[in-house]
């Protein structure tokens, strides 16, 4: 590979004038002056979009859906509390999540056909249909039988839908294990869960976490939807305060600035994790 | 299949007509039987593709048997987990590709089964790690990750690792056959050990100087057939089967 990359560029060398246009385009120069190229764009895109729309901008309003202070102190304004549902919902659903795709990959790697059928079916049928349906199917239909409130509907619609994509993602983690790791533990007498647990799993958990970290941050995103069964999540929110204030773009572009600080934080979190296990 | 007063108590692994079909139709064991003594180290060697090492992982069932009858230290493999444990426990294995775990240090590689099978305890575990380690020569690298050792040092921890369990017989499938040449002789030389400390081992080997040095016996297999198995000494001077003749003057 290394022979077949000198090449060409060899190639180029021989040649004065394109020696140095190679120099110039790898140069950070070169670089700074794409950034400022692409910047000046989406400046005079945004401007031009923004004079052209006529939108009266009120930001000046926004900073009391967030907060308030006074004599008594801060108070969250609706958008907080809304945002605090938001990850209370995402934080429950992302542990019952991961436990369903746990289970449920174990259940398709195990020898049981009754277990692997199952799980087939719930995976398929999950991902097949549009998680709207399945928290009115939850809420509506489930929650009466079941005796379940919002929240809890809420919770169990989104586990049982991310709890799909977990499964197929831990379970391919899991496969692309080796099978020598298997039977040398094996050979040692160890039994199946104890191979998984000291074994497979420590070494899956490592290529399983990036895609798993992008499966929760749409969770969170996914969480949105709940806003459908009137839990007053930051979704819920955003659409309240506007029915009453108009400030349509204002509130979105706010909310969506909350929902990345949340997602960032997340993907932060777990580069963290990937290093210790990296260290490990 | 066996009465017992058939069996000879000195026969400590009995493998009685295996068959084994793979599902893409490859006939890996066909009716072949075996029998290993007490302290006796056996070369099984063949062609590729012969069985040999679909025998070994027989043995501790890593795979499983279509037929046939498989006794081991007078324990029978057979369907009930119990026995498989029990038998796992009583039997070694070394693999070609050393399946050291990764993510874990040399001495934790060596120390974990002994506590998650043996449930010894961490310090004792540890202090028999030790010692193995010691024994094959690389006490030094406890601290080590595998990736950090050479090929041989890996299969000298896989060796030492198998050995912590206190293993009746030791199974080497083709253990140097993915060494680079300067290591296989360290690797041989811990497998010697082994031998002349009376450790029953059955071995898939290409080595055959480590075979004549070592073995007592030889098993030749082909297409999943017994051909010749006799004492090293008549396997190497005058074989019965014209096969072995043939298989001789190919690799020496």
């Amino acid at each position: 590979m290394q022979n077949q990359a000198k090449l060409p560029r060899q190639n180029i060398s021989s040649n004065t004038g394109n020696r140095r246009w190679s120099t110039l385009l790898r140069s950070p120069f070169f670089d700074i002056i794409q950034f400022i190229f692409l910047l000046t764009l989406s400046a005079w895109f945004l401007s031009k979009t923004l004079r052209e729309s006529g939108y009266h901008w009120q930001w000046y309003q926004i900073p009391q859906y967030l907060f308030l202070f006074d004599d008594s102190g801060f108070h969250a304004g609706p958008l907080l509390l809304g945002l605090l549902i938001t990850v209370k919902i995402s934080a429950v659903s992302l542990v019952l999540a991961s436990a369903i795709g746990m289970a449920t990959a174990m259940m398709q790697l195990s020898n049981s056909f009754v277990a692997r059928t199952t799980a087939k079916i719930y995976v398929e049928t999950i991902r097949n249909t549009p998680l709207l349906i399945q928290l009115f199917f939850i809420y509506f239909v489930l929650g009466p039988v079941l005796g379940l409130s919002r929240f809890p509907s809420a919770v169990l619609a989104l586990s049982l839908f991310e709890g799909a994509y977990a499964s197929e993602i831990i379970r391919s983690g899991i496969v692309s294990i080796h099978r020598g790791q298997w039977e040398a533990s094996y050979s040692l007498g160890m039994s199946n869960i104890d191979t998984y647990l000291t074994v497979i799993l420590p070494q899956a958990i490592r290529r399983i976490l990036p895609p798993l970290t992008s499966q929760a941050i749409s969770l969170i995103k996914d969480s949105a939807l709940v806003s459908t069964i009137a839990i007053y999540d930051l979704t819920m929110q955003a659409q309240a305060i506007i029915a009453e204030t108009y400030l349509t773009f204002e509130i979105w572009f706010t909310v969506a600035l909350m929902y990345l600080a949340v997602t960032l934080t997340l993907s932060l979190i777990v580069r963290q994790m990937e290093h210790r296990f990296r260290m490990n | 299949m066996f009465s017992s007063d058939e069996i000879n108590p000195q026969q400590i692994v009995i493998a009685a007509n295996l068959c084994k079909t793979f599902e893409n139709g490859v006939r890996a064991l066909d009716n072949f039987s075996a029998h290993v003594e007490r302290g006796e180290v056996v070369v099984v060697v063949g062609p590729s593709g012969a069985g040999k090492s679909t025998f070994l992982r027989c043995l501790n069932g890593l795979e499983d048997i279509d037929s046939g009858e498989i006794i081991i230290d007078d324990i029978v493999l057979n369907d009930i987990p119990a026995n498989r444990l029990a038998i796992r426990k009583e039997v070694g294995m070394v693999f070609q590709h050393f399946n050291l775990f990764p993510h874990m240090t040399v001495l934790r590689n060596v120390s974990l089964a002994q506590q998650k099978v043996k449930k010894n305890s961490r310090g004792e575990a540890e202090q028999t790690s030790l010692d193995m380690l010691a024994k094959v020569g690389i006490a030094d690298k406890a601290g080590s990750y595998p990736n950090q050792l050479s090929g041989g040092q890996q299969q000298r921890v896989a060796i030492a690792r198998a050995l912590a369990m206190n293993p009746r017989v030791m199974l080497f499938d083709e253990a140097t056959s993915a060494l680079d040449p300067e290591m296989i002789g360290e690797v041989l030389a811990v497998m010697k050990d082994l031998a002349s400390d009376g450790m029953t081992m059955i071995c898939v080997s290409h080595e055959m100087g480590f075979a004549k040095e070592v073995s007592d016996r030889i098993i030749f297999m082909e297409d999943g057939k017994l051909i010749e198995e006799c004492s090293t000494l008549q396997f190497f001077s005058q074989p019965a089967q014209e096969r072995t003749r043939a298989f001789l003057e190919q690799i020496i």
